[in-house]
Order: structure tokens, then sequence, then C-alpha cells
């Protein structure tokens, strides 16, 4: 009895042991046994091979969105497209330790500003040799194709995919009711701030309901330095020095651009609950009618003839506007640009048939179904203008690409942003009156000071 | 005090051999009883590869310059000595030196209110439930409730209940009520160590009680009995008689109570995202932020060292007070 116990013992310990093990190895059988073949015949498809695809929640429903576009895919070259859907939130470290083990997809979608860093890691293809297929980097435009270099190299680590850039979205009526004339309400900072006092003071409430003027996440979003930084660059200010090797968030012209959002807090403006939430949060405010200016994504023109999207009230749904974002003293506006980017895995075994899949999804027709269906823009020049022109609000996130801007193609980029996220949602915290200290300009330019020590020492890391 | 024995039959003067009374054949006498190591043995397995090995490695990392330039090398990076932890405990000019010094000061009140507050809100519920009374089945099963919530669930309804525009907190504490005249703000600012610790106070009650319930009912009625027939009071009864005699099962709550609240985790995370604000921001949030977030994973396994012989010395502090509860009468 003894005897049997004991060894029933052990085998529960090998089971255990074995478990445990075998949970650590990822689906895919990819194992960086052979170096990858050099962009040979790419007609040479495998047919019966299974390309492992990881998309990010791009849409509503992003497994049928993503399976319905590969189909003629599939169909055509009968390569099949194993599709996983892998979270914003987990995608970061998901991607990094594949590319580090080895052991992952062979494509993942990658946010536009996290291609640098991804690609410093070294588990991904350089795509040189095989983007002139696509047209290279004339097909796009150079804000975009930027995302795809990684400053110091030589090399294309991602080919993009789609964009979406950020402007003003505003209620129509609300705007009507305060006698405010939309052409004129958002040209530059100053009218911004003029527009959201007239609606304070005229318009606290539309049919019944308390609306407040503006309102942005806080420093639970992921995005909030993309929600700030336009205003800085705005002011003449910016994120890093030129070449990338110092920061310059504390100069006079960064801290008048953060200091302009921070004082839209302290006069009212700016709604303090807002800061409580993260983008899709305050994104839900604005649909539920609680918010009347709001800056956001083309995401949000596709839900509202969605009537199963429950977040939008009748009002809102039947009054939007899209504005550009405005200039700032020197005459000049910027926006964020972001989308997504493709990524071919170094230890993939089907670098051809991961590049056919890139090469379809990057012909013009299928840019633009998807790009539809998300309601984003395509990244290619010419279906982004077809997309451009379908309407007055596509037309206002048209220009709004074009006056796009992005961050510096630095690895450590990530790293950074996080810095000012804090800090920005530190000085935003501040004006609100729940900040450590009151608040005040120093309390702006010691904030700014801080981040600029962090960026500078997380630049400092850099081989 | 020991724990008086409930049955005086069983007496001191048992013998203590394992031996049983019959007469054991030469062969089983001279054999030792190695089945207690067998069966411990695959847990044994278990917890050397999922904690003790992960500890070393940690502990190998915080020696090195591991960031984003060397994750490629993982043991390989270069050896950096005790650079990282001089860094993050004396270097002003390192950035991540505040933050340290910020969320141990946070961690520290973290865990104070909250064991404090299970501990003491769970022994109160535990004497209210103890009394005979109609529903005390129901009562007690529905004390059980916070338990079986995830924490994950428990941080997102919470983050939503402590909204300071439509939060159910405010809307009670201001409209219902009237007890305020402004809606205070939860999930900025200071309040944000509230916004964590009543959300956890509330999840760890359950448990308290249990404990708790279990501890009283075992102390004979006769003891109370007898102390009221002599004149005390609830009030003394309670500090001479209830409170002593609790005292083992009080002890494992505490030291479970402070380890649990010293690596709490999920609840600033899901409620605030990676960056809880300098008022919440806990020692766990910190390191996982440092590591993965910034990449600086050298730091941060340096951070994570420097707990864990924290919560080490905490574990003797606590074993000497609480030595005597250990032993068995």
């Amino acid at each position: 009895m003894r005897r049997k116990l004991a060894t029933a013992s052990w085998l529960v310990a090998l089971v255990l042991a074995l478990v445990v093990s075998a949970c650590g190895g990822s689906s895919s059988d990819d194992n960086d046994k052979s170096a990858s073949t050099p962009a040979a015949n790419a007609n040479a498809l495998k047919k019966g091979t299974t390309v492992n695809f990881w998309i990010m929640p791009n849409g509503p429903q992003p497994q049928a969105d993503m399976e319905k576009t590969v189909k003629p895919f599939e169909d055509q070259t009968g390569v099949k497209v194993n599709v996983e859907v892998v979270g914003w939130d987990v995608q970061l470290d998901r991607i990094k330790n594949a590319a580090v083990s080895g052991q992952g997809p062979d494509v993942t979608q990658a946010g536009t500003t996290q291609v640098p860093f991804f690609a410093a890691l070294g588990g991904f293809s350089n795509l040189n040799d095989r983007v002139a297929d696509i047209g290279g980097k004339n097909a796009y435009a150079p804000g975009v194709w930027q995302t795809t270099q990684l400053q110091g190299t030589d090399g294309t680590f991602a080919v993009p995919w789609f964009t979406e850039a950020r402007a003003i979205y505003y209620r129509k009526d609300v705007l009507k009711k305060a006698g405010i004339d939309p052409a004129t309400a958002f040209t530059d900072v100053n009218a911004l701030q003029q527009t959201l006092q007239t609606i304070k003071d005229k318009v606290p409430t539309i049919g019944g309901k308390e609306i407040a003027p503006f309102g942005m996440p806080g420093k639970k979003a992921f995005d909030l330095v993309h929600h700030v930084m336009p205003f800085v660059w705005d002011n003449g200010g910016a994120e890093l020095s030129d070449d990338a090797s110092k920061s310059t968030i504390n100069s006079t012209e960064a801290e008048g651009g953060v200091d302009f959002v921070a004082q839209l807090v302290k006069k009212g403006l700016f709604d303090k609950s807002m800061l409580e939430r993260d983008g899709t949060g305050v994104e839900n405010q604005f649909k539920g009618g609680r918010l009347a200016v709001w800056i956001g994504g083309p995401w949000v023109l596709s839900t509202i003839t969605r009537t199963d999207d429950k977040n939008w009230v009748p009002a809102a749904r039947a009054n939007v506007g899209v504005a550009a974002m405005p200039t700032g003293p020197a005459g000049k506006a910027f926006t964020f640009v972001g989308g997504s980017n493709l990524m071919v895995f170094k230890a993939s075994k089907n670098q051809n048939e991961a590049w056919a899949l890139i090469k379809y999804l990057s012909s013009d027709a299928v840019q633009k179904n998807y790009a539809d269906l998300l309601s984003f823009f395509p990244a290619r020049l010419a279906p982004q203008e077809q997309v451009g022109k379908s309407d007055a609000n596509h037309e206002a996130f048209y220009s709004a690409i074009k006056q796009g801007r992005t961050y510096a193609p630095i690895a450590q980029w990530g790293q950074i942003e996080n810095a000012y996220k804090g800090r920005f949602g530190n000085i935003l915290d501040s004006a609100a009156g729940q900040g450590k200290k009151p608040f005040s300009e120093g309390e702006v330019k010691s904030e700014l000071d801080a981040a600029a020590k962090e960026a500078d020492a997380l630049l400092a890391q850099g081989g | 005090m020991s724990t008086p024995t409930l049955q005086p039959e069983v007496r001191a003067d048992v013998t203590t051999t394992t031996e049983p009374a019959r007469s054991p054949g030469p062969k089983r006498r001279s054999r030792p009883n190695r089945l207690p190591y067998w069966l411990i043995a695959p847990a044994l397995v278990v917890m050397v590869l999922v904690h003790v090995l992960p500890a070393i490695g940690g502990l190998v990392i915080s020696f090195k310059k591991f960031n984003l330039f060397t994750f490629r090398e993982l043991f390989g990076a270069p050896w950096n000595g005790l650079e990282n932890y001089r860094s993050i405990l004396l270097d002003t000019d390192n950035p991540l030196h505040s933050g340290f010094w910020g969320a141990v000061s946070n961690t520290a009140v973290y865990t104070f209110w909250t064991v404090s507050g299970t501990l003491v809100g769970g022994l109160a519920i535990a004497l209210l439930l103890h009394r005979k009374m109609p529903g005390q089945r129901v009562a007690r099963t529905l004390m059980l409730v916070p338990w079986i919530v995830p924490s994950y669930v428990v941080a997102v309804l919470w983050a939503f209940m402590w909204q300071s525009d439509v939060g159910i907190i405010n809307k009670i504490l201001v409209d219902y009520t009237h007890l305020l005249g402004h809606r205070p703000i939860w999930l900025l600012g200071p309040n944000t160590m509230w916004a964590i610790v009543i959300p956890s106070i509330w999840r760890g009650l359950p448990l308290a009680i249990l404990i708790f319930i279990a501890g009283l009912q075992a102390q004979p009625a006769e003891l109370h009995e007898a102390a009221a027939i002599d004149g005390a009071g609830p009030l003394r009864r309670l500090r001479f008689i209830t409170l002593p005699l609790l005292r083992p099962l009080i002890g494992v709550q505490l030291l479970f109570g402070v380890i649990y609240s010293a690596y709490q985790f999920a609840i600033p995370t899901v409620m605030f995202g990676s960056n809880p604000g300098p008022d919440a921001d806990l020692m766990m949030t910190f390191i996982v932020r440092q590591s993965f977030s910034n990449q600086l994973y050298g730091l941060g396994a340096a951070a994570s060292t420097l707990l864990m012989f924290v919560m080490l010395a905490w574990v003797a502090v606590w074993y000497r007070a609480f030595r005597r509860d250990l032993e068995v009468s």
C-alpha cells in the first residue's frame, strides 16, 4: 500500500511537470532552426501551409472581419491563414516574447509607434528586398512610411496597413444653440478655447440633459500622450530633439502646449470626471451625449449608423460634426497620426507565404474594404484618397492625415511615451485639484522637467 | 496561555512512540517511515519548479544590466553588480528613485489599513453572527459572496462605483442621503488610496469572518458563562477571554494578510491602469511598470528582491511574536 501511494505520488509529480512544460510552448511549431531563405522566388508558395497571423481587436468583430477578408487569399493560393486576436493590453509582451524566443506566429499586426521597439529586438525580417513589389515608399505618405523604419538602420521592418488620425468631433446642435459657426469654431487654439467657453456659458443643458463642453481621458488611457502632444506641436514644441538624442518636453514651447490643455481643466471647460476614465470611456461619454466636443479617431464614424452600438443617444447620433485640429500660434496645425503595420517574424518558416499575405492585404481593393469595415483609413495613398473623398466627415479626417505627425522612430519611444503619460497625467490631475501640490505654472514646469529627466535616462540606455 | 483541552480524558502521560502496542516484526522496526516524504515530494517538485527556480532567476537578473537592449541575451546580459540596488535606493538622479520610495510608503499605508480593516471588521461581524438568531445561516452564506468574486471583477465594479459623476457611491452620499454637499473625486488624487483599500477590505472580510466564526465556536461556552457569573461584562470577556483564545487565528491572518497586501497588484492595476498615480502606486504596480512598460528589467528585479527581503523580515518578526501559538500543546 505504501509503495503504491509512493508510486502514485511520483506519477502525479511527473504528469504535473510535463503539463507545466507543455503549456509553455506556443500553438505554432515554428522553431528558430533554419535561417530564413532570402527573398528568392516569391511564386514558390507551398500549398497547404498555414500562416499564423496575430491581429489586435480591430473593430467590433475582429475575428470574423479578418477571416472574411482573407478568404479570397486562401482560395487563390491554397495557403491557410490562422487568425488569432490578441488584445491591446497584452500584445506588447506577447509580440516581444515571440520575437525573442523564436516561438510565435508568422505575421503580426503592431502599432505604428511600436515598430522601432520590436525591430530593435532583432526578431523581425528586414523587408527591404520585398517592398518594391508593392510600390515601396512612394506608395505611402511620408509620415506613414516613417513608421516602418528604425532610426540608425537602413532596414524596413514593417509594411503600413491602416492609418488613423485624430480630429475634433463636435455636436452640431450644441454649436447651433450657442450661435457658433462651425467653420470658425476650431480654426486655431484661441478659437477652440473661446468656443468651449461659449458652450459652457450658453449651453449647460440640451434637450433636458446636462452637457459639458469638452473632455479627454486621464492617465488611465494608454493613448493620453496622443491627446496632449498635438497641442505641444501646435505651440512649436517637440517631444524629443530632432536627432532624438535628448528630451525637449520641458522647453518653453512644449510647456505652453501642455499648459493650454491644463488651463482648459482649470477654467472648467474640460470636465474633470473625464480624467477618471480611459479613452473608450470618454468616447462613450461623447456618444452618450454628455460631451459637446471631443478629440477622437475615424473609427467612431462607422458606429454612427450601427444600431447595435447602444452607446449612442439619438441626439448625439444625429448631430455629429468633424473638424480639423486647430492651428497654433505659428499658424500650423498638427495631429497625431497612427494606425497599424504588419511585421514578419524572422523565425517564421513560411517567409514567402507570410509575404504573400502582406502583399494581398496591401492590394488597393483589400485595403479599402478592410479599412471600411473598421472605419479606419487605408495606409496606401490611392485607396486612402478614395476613402477621404467619401463624405464631409471623412474629408476632415483625410486632411488631418495630411497634417499628421508621429514620434521619432527610436526603440525606446514606448518607454518615453510611458514616462510622459505619467507626468501629463499628474499635471492634469493637479489642474483638476487632485494633485499632490496645488496647480501652478511652477508645477507644470517641474513635472515636465522630471519627464525630461526620465526620458533622458531612458534614452541613455541605448546601445 | 495554552488552549484548554476539551477532552479531559486525553492525558499528558500517553506515550509518544509511533509504534502501536502489538509486537512489531523485525523488518518494520529497522526501516524508518519514509511515506510522508514521498507524499510531499510532488508538491516539493512543483514548488521548486514554479517558485524557487524563478525566484533565483530573478535574483540573478537583479545583478545584471538587463533592459530593452540586452533583453535578447537573457542570462548572458552584462554583469552590473550592486549598481541596480544602489541606483534605486540612493541615486537621486535616477528618476526611478522617487517612484520607489513613493511606492514603499503607499504599500505600507495600504497594508496597514487593509489588514486592520479586515481583521477588526471580520471580528466584529463574526461576533455579531455568532449569536443565535433567525436567518443566521442565510446571513453567513451572504457574507461569503465578496470572496467568490474574482479580483478583476471587484476592481472593475468598484471603478464604476467610484466614478465621481455617475457612480453609485457618490449618488448615495450626495443625492440620496445628503451626507455630503459636494461630490468627492475618488479615482484621482489622495482619495485613490481609499479607492483601493475599501474594495480590498470588502474582499478580505469573508475569509476573516469564516475563520473567526470557527474560532469563536471552538471556545467553550462554560468559560464565558463562568466569567459572566463572576461579574465580567461583555467588554472584559472580549478582552480577557475571547481575544487571547483567538490569538493563533489572529496571528495566521496577520501573516497572510500582510504578505498578500504587500503583493497586491490586481486591484490597483485594473482600476487605474499601469500608472495608478502617486497616491495609489503600490510596490507591485511600480515594479511591473518599470519592468514591462519601461523595459528596465534589472531595476525591476532589484526592487522585487528588496521587497522579498522585507517580507522575509516580516515573517521573522511575526514568528518571534507568534511562535508560541504555533506549538502543539
